[in-house]
């Protein structure tokens, strides 16, 4: 009987315990889990888990290190959107330490440059799912080999916190893929305003399953004016 | 002038009022509860009597801040410009779930920006970059006047 583990909130699917309230007896084995079963603590899709290996018969990877070589991009050039993103994380630094005035000048700027920076010309969400895909394949393997030869902690942490909300957000779009609308139709949705967590349904966990800070730092998406 | 300063977080207080009775100068009654940095000596009796913990002692003048290897700062680069361009996509498109996405992008690109080194306001990158703003931004609608205040407001803890 395996168990296979969620990688974005750890819960772990035992089959030989199936999920009896949900209707899966003791014994169900994950293949025989239906195709659109979620994780009942997260919501992540049967993609996002992976089978736990007892550490005796773990194999030591010999994979090759990441590809490392990437362009070299210059953070002094940022675009409008990306100062945006800047200011409000400095608004966000100045809240924390009680800097009201601060915080609000930053979030002025913030909004100067969100307004300012230029819509995307044809949106559509199969890009998203091509760019959390690249993420999820290169762009944050490469981080985390980067940061942990350093012993980078504090970048390690950011590191894994948005891979597990990018793998949240990778499993919601697919099954928007398959069910559209209908699967916000009568059902909250809640975004952790600390890591990015978004949660789909009327319950929200107690603790966010990613960065466990407790629910009252969620925010609730209402219907948005675009 | 004290190191540090008494701040009471409302969420957690339940107006025992201990920190009334023991505070030397009155900092911490106040009519919005906000305890008053001025009269504050930063002694620290209110943190230590305060039965809920709601009152934390904080430093004036923050320590600078972990650096990060060039490396680092260039991977965590990459990301961050997926995410938001994730953003960006996200906000051109219909429906609660893309509302959500363009949030939670965003949550996450602060969270990388942060950790490529932008983590404190006080820090001499944010002085840097308010200061390219000034010299750069040349539209008339550009809140010069909030960058001005902000480097006039925000003291700089790590300059070598």
């Amino acid at each position: 009987m395996r168990k296979i583990v969620c990688s974005v909130c750890g819960y772990v699917y035992d089959e030989s315990k199936g999920v009896p309230e949900a209707g899966a007896a003791s014994g169900t084995k994950w293949e025989d889990l239906p195709a659109d079963w979620v994780c009942p603590m997260c919501g992540a899709t049967k993609d996002e888990f992976t089978e736990q290996v007892p550490d005796s018969k773990r194999r030591v990877a010999k994979d090759s290190p990441p590809d490392r070589s990437e362009s070299e991009t210059d953070m002094q050039e940022l675009s409008p959107l990306e100062m945006s993103v800047l200011c409000s994380n400095l608004a966000r630094g100045c809240e924390k330490q009680y800097r009201g005035g601060e915080a609000s000048l930053f979030t002025r700027l913030a909004d100067y440059f969100k307004s300012g920076s230029a819509p995307s010309e044809n949106p559509r969400f199969a890009d998203l799912m091509d760019l959390i895909g690249k993420d999820l394949e290169k762009g944050m393997p490469v981080a985390k080999a980067v940061a942990g030869d350093v012993k980078d902690r504090g970048a390690l942490r950011a590191l894994v916190w948005s891979e597990k909300v990018t793998r949240i957000l990778k499993s919601l779009l697919s099954r928007y893929e398959k069910e559209g609308n209908a699967m916000f139709e009568h059902t909250g949705v809640y975004v952790c305003t600390i890591c990015g967590f978004v949660y789909v349904g009327d319950n929200p966990p107690a603790l966010c399953p990613v960065c466990k800070v407790p629910n009252w730092k969620f925010e609730k998406i209402e219907g948005r004016v675009s | 002038m004290a190191d540090m300063y008494a701040v009471r977080n409302i969420r957690l207080c339940t107006k025992d009022c201990l920190c009334l009775y023991v505070c030397p100068t009155g900092a911490t009654d106040t009519e919005n509860s906000v305890i008053d940095v001025g009269k504050c000596t930063g002694c620290g009796v209110c943190a230590d009597s305060c039965p809920s913990g709601a009152i934390s002692m904080v430093p004036k003048t923050l320590p600078a801040q972990q650096k990060h290897s060039e490396q680092v700062i260039k991977a965590m680069d990459v990301l961050l410009r997926s995410k938001v361009e994730q953003e960006r996509i996200s906000a051109g498109l219909e429906g609660k779930l893309a509302a959500a996405i363009e949030r939670s992008n965003r949550i996450m690109a602060e969270d990388l920006i942060r950790e490529a080194g932008y983590m404190l306001p006080q820090s001499a990158n944010a002085h840097d970059f308010l200061r390219g703003l000034l010299d750069r931004e040349t539209d008339d609608d550009f809140p010069r006047d909030a960058v001005e205040r902000l480097l006039a407001l925000l003291e700089e803890n790590d300059r070598p």
